[in-house]
């Protein structure tokens, strides 16, 4: 039936390559921008295109960057002792909403996956024991995911930063803060009792 | 109102994310073989899922039948999720290999329930802190065993004879074991004492993991048989295996 509408067609099917995206949904954003004002559209056009040409990767930690630094590793009160390892840049931002850390970041762009022969040449990781060499880093954090991938990553990063004389530390991880024991599911509740430490 | 939910116990072997909030999750369970099955919203329900959708966990599974063979998972209870193989990268490396070997070899709903119960003790093994290498040249040579594929050992493939020289050759493409005299410089030599360590560890329970000592040579000389026998019959290399190499 939208065979004969090629350009509606055409940004369905680029929308439907949008994560998250179905058939379905792209179809109701197609329509949805078909009656939107082209202000609105031309707007939303050019930011796509501005975040193509503007934004790409920090050349020292690989978060997303307008320029040649993030805003992280350009601020001089950030702690360059402490790096912090994270899987994609919304776990650096997530951390950055804690509050918690000033020190710096590093992203490694995925996780080791065995099953999917994700190997550690497929990740930022040569770049990060660069990084640990030249910019003599005291301590690595490292928050990768608790999942198999993320464990399995945390491991491989921990071998190699162990070799350099690196202090290592890994996220701790359990039971929520405010959350009630009874409704925790049962593999938190048994990592949290195999990970319980001294009080 | 459907019908009640039906319960499988399974080990997780693989998942993939789907949509924004789904899971598509291979098992391997104890009764009905390698299944497929859909765990929708999983990624936003650890409740319902109890951590027992991470592969190389062993989980009882609720679900109904879905779209075509796929299985449509309610909920998960928690059985062991073998957390201790993520204190090692390289036992953690050789479960993902366990594990897609497992879902290489395997036909989907062909039950298998000796496989299911090797896995279960290759991944308790592993992760309490058995030994990467036995662990590997058991599970091997079980699957190629339980699978049918098991070549010949205590006697030349062609001639049937039974070993007399300590010095044997093997070529998976000729069955097995050969006799020199057979051989004519095909495969590569392995020693006897190699094919009969692999025959005897036959005879053991295949769910025995602890208590095997395998000397270099005959782990060695097995894993390099067990890779001829397995490269012949897989569909592809696995990819855990290149990862394997890299550590």
């Amino acid at each position: 039936m939208l065979g004969s509408l090629p350009a509606f067609t055409r940004l369905e099917a680029e929308l439907s390559k949008l994560p998250g995206i179905g058939r379905k949904t792209a179809t109701r954003l197609a329509f949805h921008l078909l009656r939107t004002n082209e202000q609105d559209v031309t707007a939303l056009a050019e930011a796509l295109l501005e975040l193509r040409r503007k934004v790409g990767f920090c050349r020292s930690c690989f978060h997303i960057a307008e320029g040649e630094l993030c805003s992280i590793c350009a601020d001089p009160q950030r702690d360059r002792r402490r790096l912090c390892i994270v899987q994609e840049p919304q776990d650096l931002l997530a951390i950055e909403r804690s509050r918690a850390y000033d020190g710096s970041y590093h992203v490694l762009h995925g996780a080791l996956s065995p099953l999917d022969g994700i190997g550690p040449d497929d990740l930022k990781i040569a770049e990060l024991m660069q990084r640990i060499t030249e910019e003599s880093v005291e301590e690595i954090i490292i928050a990768t995911n608790f999942s198999v991938e993320g464990e399995a990553t945390a491991l491989y990063i921990a071998h190699l930063c162990k070799q350099n004389g690196v202090r290592v530390t890994r996220l701790a991880h359990g039971i929520p803060s405010g959350s009630d024991l009874e409704y925790i599911d049962a593999g938190t509740v048994q990592q949290a009792v195999l990970g319980r430490r001294e009080f | 109102m459907g019908a009640l939910p039906q319960r499988t116990e399974a080990v997780v072997l693989r998942t993939t994310n789907y949509s924004e909030a789904d899971r598509i999750v291979t098992l391997l369970t104890a009764d009905q073989g390698l299944r497929k099955g859909f765990a929708k919203a999983a990624r936003n329900s650890r409740k319902r899922f109890s951590g027992g959708l991470e592969p190389f966990t062993r989980a009882i599974f609720h679900w109904r039948e879905g779209r075509g063979t796929l299985w449509s998972l309610q909920d998960a209870e928690l059985l062991d999720g073998h957390y201790g193989l993520r204190d090692d990268i390289r036992r953690l490396a050789l479960a993902g290999y366990g594990v897609e070997l497992v879902e290489l070899l395997l036909e989907e709903g062909e039950p298998q329930p000796a496989v299911y119960s090797m896995v279960c003790a290759f991944l308790a093994y592993l992760a309490t802190g058995g030994d990467p290498a036995v662990a590997r040249l058991l599970l091997e040579l079980r699957l190629v065993n339980d699978l049918g594929y098991i070549p010949h050992l205590l006697h030349c493939s062609e001639c049937f004879r039974v070993f007399h020289q300590e010095s044997i050759r093997f070529d998976t493409a000729r069955g097995g074991c050969l006799c020199l005299a057979c051989a004519g410089g095909s495969g590569f030599e392995i020693s006897l004492g190699t094919a009969g360590s692999l025959a005897r560890t036959l005879k053991v329970e295949s769910d025995r993991f602890a208590g095997f000592q395998f000397g270099e040579l005959t782990l060695h000389e097995g894993q390099k048989i067990l890779s001829q026998v397995l490269r012949s019959i897989l569909p592809r290399e696995p990819k855990s295996l290149r990862f394997l190499a890299q550590l």
